[in-house]
C-alpha cells in the first residue's frame, strides 16, 4: 500500500481513480474467461507495460521472478503439462498484477476524492484512509519490535510462547498510542466524520482520462477480437 | 444523521483491523496444513477483536471494524468481501439478542462467533460449487480443478465440524488474550472498557 511519499508523480498517476479500479476490474474478469494465449499475451504485455510506470527495486523484482519461476515449476510437475503451466502462470499473474499496478500509481487523497463523489459514509471513507496510510507504518513498527527482541537475544521465530508479550503487547501499545495522537490530530483539524468535508481539489474528468478510456477499450477490445472474434 | 459512534471510535476500530491485518501476514508462513489458517490466526486476531469490542463495547462493534476491510479488498476479490461482509454479520446478528460487548461473556461469545462463522462460510461455501454446477453458473473443467484442492473437505465433511470447534477454541485463547491486554491498558490508563 503506498503512502503519499511513495507514489511517483506519472502520467499514470494523474488518471481517474475510478477509471483504474474499472479497468483493474475488467482485465481480472477478462483473464478468467480466456482460454487461448495469443490474447492471454496482450492482456499481460499491456499489464507489464504498464508496470514501467513503477519503480521497482531489482530485490523485489527478483523476488517476484523467483516466485513465478517456482510457480510455473510446480505446476509442470504436478500436471506433467508444461504449456498448460505456461497459461496457468500467465492467468496468474494476469490475475494478480491488475490491481497492485494501479493502485501502487494512486496517491491516497486522489483515491479518498473520487471515494468522496461516490458519497461514500463518511466513516467508511475515513478507516479507507487509515488502514491505507497506517498499515505500512505498523508494519514497519512490527519490524522493530520484532528487531528490539533480537537484540535482547530472543529470537521469536523459534520461540512462538513469546509472542503474545514479546511482540503483541508492544503493538497493540503502540497502536493505542497512534490511535489517540491520530484522533486528537484530526480533531484539532475541526474533522467530524458526520459533517460534509470540504474539497481543495475536486476530482475532474480530463483529456488524459479520455485518452486513457479509449486507449484501454482498445485494449480490451483487441483481447475479446483474438479470443472469440477470428 | 447522528451517529452512536464518535470519531475517537472510528479512528480505533481502523486500527484494530490493521492490528488483525498485520496479524494474518504475521501468522501466515507458519500456518502447516492448508485450511488451518482461520485457526491458526483467531490467537491473534482474537485479541484485536477483544480489544475492539471492549473500546467500543456498543452492537456493530465487529461490523465497523471488518466491513471497511471488506470494501478495500473488493477490488482484490470480491468473494472475498462477501465472505468479509457475512461473517460479521452472523457474529453481530447472535450478539444482538444479548445487548452489546460490555460483558467479557459477550464478548467471548462474539469472538467465537467470528471465527467459527468464517471457517463454515468461509470453507463452507466450497460445497456451494456442486449445486452452481448443476445450474451452469460454473464450468465443469473449474469444478474439477476445485475439487482437486478441496478433495480431503469434500470427502470427510465432517472435518469442517472439527476445523470450526478448533477455531471456536483459539479464537477462545485469542478472547483470554486480548481480556488480558484490555486488563493491562486499564491499568496503564489508556483504554475505559467497562470489564
Amino acid at each position: 500500500m503506498p503512502t503519499p511519499r511513495q507514489v511517483r508523480r506519472s502520467p499514470l498517476s494523474r488518471i481517474n481513480p475510478f477509471l483504474k479500479i474499472g479497468l483493474s476490474f475488467g482485465l481480472i474478469g477478462l483473464s478468467l474467461f480466456l482460454r487461448h494465449i495469443a490474447p492471454m499475451l496482450v492482456l499481460l504485455g499491456g499489464v507489464l507495460l504498464l508496470m514501467t510506470q513503477l519503480k521497482l527495486r531489482p530485490l523485489i523484482l527478483g523476488y517476484i521472478l523467483l516466485m513465478v519461476c517456482i510457480f510455473t515449476g510446480s505446476t509442470a510437475l504436478l500436471l506433467q503439462n508444461w504449456p498448460e503451466a505456461i497459461f496457468s502462470t500467465l492467468r496468474l499473474l494476469a490475475i494478480v498484477l491488475p490491481t497492485p499496478v494501479l493502485a501502487l500509481t494512486t496517491p491516497p487523497a486522489d483515491l479518498i476524492r473520487s471515494l468522496q463523489t461516490v458519497r461514500l459514509p463518511s466513516f467508511l471513507t475515513l478507516s479507507l484512509m487509515l488502514i491505507w496510510r497506517f498499515f505500512p507504518l505498523m508494519q514497519q513498527e512490527l519490524q522493530r519490535i520484532w528487531e528490539a527482541n533480537q537484540l535482547r537475544g530472543i529470537d521469536l521465530k523459534w520461540r512462538p510462547g513469546k509472542w503474545f508479550s514479546g511482540l503483541m503487547v508492544p503493538l497493540v501499545f503502540q497502536m493505542v498510542v497512534y490511535a489517540d495522537e491520530v484522533t486528537v490530530g484530526l480533531q484539532t483539524r475541526g474533522y467530524s466524520p458526520t459533517e460534509p468535508r470540504s474539497n481543495s481539489k475536486p476530482l475532474h474528468w480530463r483529456w488524459a482520462d479520455t485518452l486513457f478510456c479509449g486507449v484501454a477499450i482498445a485494449w480490451l477490445t483487441l483481447i475479446c477480437y483474438l479470443e472469440w472474434g477470428r | 444523521m447522528n451517529s452512536p459512534w464518535s470519531l475517537r471510535d472510528y479512528v480505533f476500530a481502523a486500527f484494530m483491523t490493521i492490528g488483525m491485518v498485520a496479524s494474518i501476514f504475521l501468522v501466515g508462513p507458519f500456518v502447516p496444513l492448508p485450511f488451518l489458517d482461520l485457526v491458526m490466526w483467531a490467537p491473534f486476531g482474537g485479541i484485536f477483536l477483544t480489544l475492539g469490542m471492549a473500546r467500543l463495547q456498543r452492537r456493530g462493534s465487529v461490523a465497523l471494524m471488518i466491513l471497511p476491510l471488506a470494501v478495500l479488498l473488493l477490488p482484490l476479490s470480491p468473494l472475498i468481501t462477501l465472505y468479509l461482509v457475512l461473517t460479521p454479520l452472523a457474529t453481530e446478528a447472535v450478539v444482538f439478542f444479548r445487548g452489546n460487548y460490555r460483558s467479557k461473556a459477550n464478548r467471548l461469545l462474539g469472538t467465537v462467533m467470528f471465527f467459527v462463522s468464517g471457517v463454515l462460510i468461509g470453507l463452507g461455501s466450497i460445497f456451494i460449487v456442486p449445486a452452481l454446477v448443476n445450474t451452469g453458473e460454473f464450468i465443469e473443467e473449474d469444478l474439477a480443478k476445485i475439487i482437486e484442492k478441496f478433495a480431503v473437505l469434500l470427502n470427510n465433511p465432517w472435518l469442517l465440524g472439527v476445523l470450526a470447534v478448533a477455531a471456536g477454541i483459539t479464537g477462545s485463547i485469542g478472547w483470554w488474550l486480548g481480556e488480558k491486554v484490555v486488563h493491562q491498558l486499564q491499568r496503564a490508563g489508556k483504554l475505559d472498557a467497562n470489564a
